[in-house]
């Protein structure tokens, strides 16, 4: 009895996934050339592979890592003379930038590393070494 | 010098949350407007020092953003394809 529903059920599975091909191959057959015609053939070949799925971490971080990517963030910001940027140069004193210069920059962060940085904690990273230490923490990273 | 000192960090918050949003925008030229009118309008005010100034510019920004927020759902119900400099 549950054999014979399993199998109906996977019937019917299998002619609701073949109904789409078929149609896409009688829409080509009318109106288009051979080669248009082998190019949707292997489209759908594409689409008939069965579901794959891949899981994936973060790729590990090291502080050095998180530093390279940090001063390239600060390099592409436009306010921010790259041969000036040092590891521990301050962002207003040294560089010269405003508080709302710092908030784009924190939120350039954000984005490089996917996550969101608080005001509260934002107001303390005003140096490269700063936010490699926060980001650090954050990630669990201490070597 | 409380009060100053806490206008800052509310006009900061506001900064930062209207770039969020206008940055939400899918259509390109509406959000590189946003994005230029908020950086322009902060930069043109951050030297006010009058507190009701303050407030009253606090208080335009609290209703840009509600406006933006609203746009940005519109946006969102009717979207276009991306722009050609955008791919």
């Amino acid at each position: 009895m549950l054999a014979n529903v399993t199998r109906c059920a996977l019937a019917r599975g299998i002619q609701s996934i073949r109904l789409l091909p078929v149609r896409a191959m009688s829409i080509t057959t009318r109106n288009s050339s051979e080669n248009q015609q082998k190019f949707v053939t292997s489209k759908i070949a594409a689409l008939q592979l069965p579901q794959i799925r891949n899981y994936s971490a973060k790729e590990p971080l090291t502080l050095k890592f998180i530093e390279e990517r940090i001063t390239l963030v600060l390099n592409l910001y436009d306010k921010i003379d790259p041969e000036k940027l040092k590891r521990d140069s301050h962002f207003m004193k040294d560089l010269g930038l405003d508080s709302l210069d710092h908030v784009e920059i924190i939120m350039a962060i954000e984005d490089e590393f996917g996550f969101e940085i608080p005001d509260m904690d934002a107001e303390r990273l005003y140096t490269v070494k700063d936010i490699v230490r926060y980001i650090g923490d954050k990630e669990d990273i201490y070597e | 010098m409380s009060s100053t000192s806490s206008s800052r960090a509310l006009v900061l918050s506001l900064y930062k949350k209207l770039l969020r949003e206008g940055s939400k925008f899918p259509a390109y030229n509406f959000r590189m407007y946003a994005l230029r009118r908020t950086k322009d309008a902060f930069k043109e005010n951050k030297t006010l020092t009058d507190q009701n100034q303050i407030k009253a510019c606090i208080e335009e920004a609290r209703e840009n953003l509600e406006m933006l927020q609203r746009q940005v759902i519109i946006g969102n119900l009717y979207r276009t394809d991306k722009l050609i400099i955008e791919k």
